[in-house]
């Protein structure tokens, strides 16, 4: 892999969002709402609405409205929040930073379940065990996130009281009440990760088992679990990295909906807020945030991948 | 029972009060007991904490912990003292005078006095600031302080009602040094004279209050914190209840409350109310400029299968005017039913002897808008008006169809007076002139009662300006929502406010089974 891809690709991230800012930009201009009456309601005077329009600039052309918020955005200026009046970045990042938190434990729970859940089909396939996990990634795959939410709250917290059914506690205010509001929405943001990812190491696995290779580490005498470990789940993995990038996607979108439901104070919470409320520059950045994590999470995959298997080359 | 005068207000509260809050009332003898952690769910982020800003019901309790304002309204919808001990007016009711309390403070440490109430009322009729309560708070010509604790306010015209609307949401005094300085601070800190004090701001997650030692009356409020916790998701909120991580869900919907009614230690809350989602002509558009048109629609509607199609029983059938028996001032005029001949005839009357074909307009938010327009649809039909329903998110609607258009759905609270409704929406300077109906007949009697102190002449008065609405229809009221809520029973001396956006937390206490007395 050479210098020059990772320039190329990170060139090509920036492209992306650019392509985006035009995108989510043109979007917002054509919603059918104006931000000055937004800001000051109902009850503002003809005046005071012309007054603000022409202080925010939404009287100018609209490339110059485009420049000034990306020159904003280059700096790390997002603009000011409509609904709260506060600056849209800071809010935004801390909302990020709620999201990620509630990501990254998904992401680790979901390998931890998927890949044993994965190889113990593979290795028994066809048996009752292989079955038995079919039939739950079948169900996990079928069932959206609002359904399983719902369903979780309705067993877990109201039924039998072992979790608090919604809220968000930051870990470093109490890490105890933290974990303890996050394990829901993290088995539901999960579930159908899960799915997914433990069928893809199923079926990778079943093929690479029946390799020359594997059976060439038979016949040399290694054992069961070397041959399992080293040789087949590091090839069986590969596509499984390619699966989990795409999800982190589906997370994106996934959390919107769990953070909803959860009341969980993240980016899908933000946008969502942001959105029903017509607070344009939310909105944009939002999104703008969005698709960054995004393109960088499928990078890092392409990185990791290449570092995971050597004969995988850039250029 | 020990009397005081805080048991004194509080029981003649529950004597004006509506009957709905008799049996609530009654239970709450107990002596407060001080000290835990209420914690409350609301549905919407507090944006703004600046109570002169602010527009929506969270935002409005928020700002209700942390300021105060001359008067407060009780759940019985009168004025009793909040920073004003008493007051008086002239005889022609132009001229009325606020003394404030001794002693008052702002959390800062500084002194409260006229002067900050002068700055606040001049900042809300300032448009630069555009506050939300601009046209809520009465004719104020001029407001001037006549010594440190005195404040006299000229009306431009007679209006008996002064002392209820200066408990408007958003008539909170904040300081002058403020608004001469900066008017934007207070949107994410505050310095009040409210029974709390602002710990921590997070809008979109939590926002915590603590007892303000420094209070007016030395007694209240009881428990030492608040937290106003936001959950979006109304599920949510009624199984954090039932958990019992919350103690108050200010607001639940019908399906919700019929879930809680019979959930162990926990106590639904009730009250009628003037609450009501109706739909708006524009009476300056054809066909509905023809009040023979609005009126056969009028006779379409089945009122007792609207009450229990849009509130699921609780609620009671409207007369197309705003006002009901929660209402002061109020008398009932002869109840319209439906009658299909009589609106066919008057159709045909009108000149559409085959009915006509309208499009119908809800914003999405809150659903019940749709379920209106909906049921009017299907019982229009009858009469051979077709109804065409057209949804659409409530930003596009507040920008390009409210107050504008020919054909719509509204919903609004409960306002504290009859003037306050019909100001706000039905004479020619309403604020919000739903449907320019601009009947000056109906204006002057509105602009007559304003100036009535006597309560039988104020009536008749408006029982005349109910007969104008009702015959001539800018806007059917099918039925009135009663305002629904639930509690554990573990907190006390709360009751439902018909009013949907007061709380009165400060007279609000929790007994030992909550778990956050405790620690």
């Amino acid at each position: 892999m050479s210098a020059s891809y990772i320039l190329k690709r990170i060139a090509l991230i920036f492209y992306t969002l650019f392509i985006v800012s035009l995108l989510v930009f043109g979007i917002t201009q054509v919603l059918p709402a104006d931000a000055a009456v937004m800001m000051l309601g109902e009850n503002a005077t003809a005046e005071a609405l012309e007054a603000l329009r022409n202080s925010m600039g939404l009287n100018d052309p609209i490339w110059m409205q485009y420049l000034r918020w990306t020159g904003g955005v280059v700096q790390g200026d997002f603009g000011t929040s409509l609904r709260t009046g506060q600056p849209v970045g800071p809010a935004l990042f801390s909302a990020l930073g709620t999201s990620l938190t509630l990501a990254v434990f998904s992401l680790t729970f979901m390998l931890a379940l998927a890949l044993p859940m994965g190889v113990v089909a593979a290795i028994q396939r066809g048996k009752a065990t292989d079955l038995f996990v079919s039939f739950l990634s079948y169900i996990g795959v079928a069932l959206p996130e609002f359904v399983t939410a719902t369903l979780a709250v309705l067993f877990i917290a109201d039924w039998w009281g072992i979790l608090p059914p919604a809220g968000y506690v930051p870990l470093s205010q109490n890490p105890v009440e933290g974990l303890r509001h996050l394990v829901l929405p993290v088995v539901v943001v999960s579930i159908i990760m899960i799915a997914h990812v433990s069928r893809m190491v199923r079926s990778e696995l079943v093929d690479v088992l029946h390799t020359d290779y594997i059976r060439a580490a038979h016949l040399k005498g290694l054992s069961r679990g070397r041959i399992l470990l080293r040789h087949g789940l590091r090839n069986a993995l590969l596509p499984a990295i390619t699966i989990v990038a795409l999800d982190v996607g589906y997370l994106l979108g996934g959390v919107i909906v769990v953070e909803e439901i959860f009341s969980i104070p993240g980016i899908g919470r933000a946008l969502m807020a942001a959105i029903q409320a017509r607070d344009l520059p939310v909105i944009q950045a939002g999104v703008l945030i969005m698709a960054a994590t995004y393109s960088i999470v499928n990078f890092a995959a392409d990185l990791f991948y290449a570092w995971l298997d050597k004969r995988i080359q850039y250029d | 029972m020990r009397l005081n005068r805080r048991t004194f207000l509080l029981s003649t509260a529950a004597a004006t009060a509506l009957s709905v809050y008799a049996p609530a009332m009654a239970l709450a003898q107990a002596t407060p007991e001080k000290g835990g952690t209420l914690r409350v769910a609301i549905d919407q982020a507090v944006s703004v904490l600046h109570p002169l800003l602010s527009r929506v019901n969270p935002e409005y309790l928020a700002a209700e912990l942390l300021y105060s304002s001359l008067t407060r309204l009780t759940v019985g919808m009168q004025a009793e003292p909040d920073l004003a001990m008493e007051w008086n007016a002239n005889d022609t009711l132009t001229e009325w005078t606020f003394k404030l309390r001794d002693g008052l403070k702002f959390h800062d440490g500084s002194g409260c006095t006229s002067a900050d109430v002068v700055a606040s009322f001049e900042a809300i009729l300032d448009p630069k600031f555009a506050s939300p309560g601009k046209n809520n708070v009465g004719p104020i010509e001029k407001v001037e302080a006549v010594d440190p604790q005195t404040v006299k306010f000229t009306l431009s015209t007679p209006y008996a009602d002064f002392p209820a609307a200066v408990a408007y949401n958003n008539a909170r005094i904040i300081p002058a040094s403020v608004i001469a300085g900066n008017f934007e601070s207070l949107r994410s800190a505050a310095n009040g004279t409210g029974p709390f004090k602002l710990a921590s701001y997070e809008p979109d997650r939590l926002v915590v209050f603590e007892r303000n030692p420094d209070y007016y009356d030395p007694a209240r409020p009881y428990v030492d914190r608040v937290e106003l916790k936001v959950f979006p998701d109304l599920g949510a909120q009624v199984s954090s209840l039932m958990a019992g991580d919350i103690d108050l869900v200010a607001t639940v919907e019908p399906n919700d409350f019929m879930r809680l009614e019979g959930a162990d230690g926990v106590d639904t809350l009730r009250a009628a109310s003037g609450q009501f989602c109706n739909v708006n002509f524009g009476t300056d558009i054809a066909p509905f400029n023809d009040a023979r048109v609005r009126r056969a629609l009028a006779l379409t509607i089945d009122r007792e299968a609207m009450v229990d199609f849009m509130t699921e029983g609780f609620g009671i059938k409207g007369n197309d005017t705003p006002l009901n028996e929660s209402y002061s001032f109020f008398k009932a005029l002869p109840q319209r039913e439906a009658d299909i001949a009589e609106a066919r005839r008057l159709l045909a009357e009108a000149g559409f002897p085959d009915g006509f074909e309208a499009e119908l307009i809800a914003s999405d938010r809150p659903a019940i808008r749709t379920q209106l327009a909906i049921a009017l649809r299907e019982m229009a039909k009858e009469a051979g008006i077709t109804i065409n329903v057209r949804t659409m998110p409530h930003a596009t609607y507040l920008d390009q169809v409210w107050t504008k258009g020919a054909f719509y759905i509204g919903f609004y609270n409960m306002q504290p007076t009859p003037d306050g409704i019909f100001k706000l929406l039905f004479t020619s300077d309403a604020a919000w002139n739903e449907t320019r109906w601009n009947n000056k007949a109906f204006d002057a009697l509105i602009e007559e009662a304003r100036g009535i102190l006597d309560p039988v002449k104020r009536t008749e008065v408006y029982t005349k300006a109910q007969e104008l609405m009702h015959e001539d229809v800018p806007s059917l009221i099918p039925s009135f929502f009663d305002v629904l809520g639930a509690k554990r029973a573990w907190m006390h001396d709360y009751a439902i406010h018909p009013r949907a956006s007061m709380f009165r937390l400060d007279f609000a206490w929790l007994d030992a089974n909550s778990p956050t007395r405790a620690a």
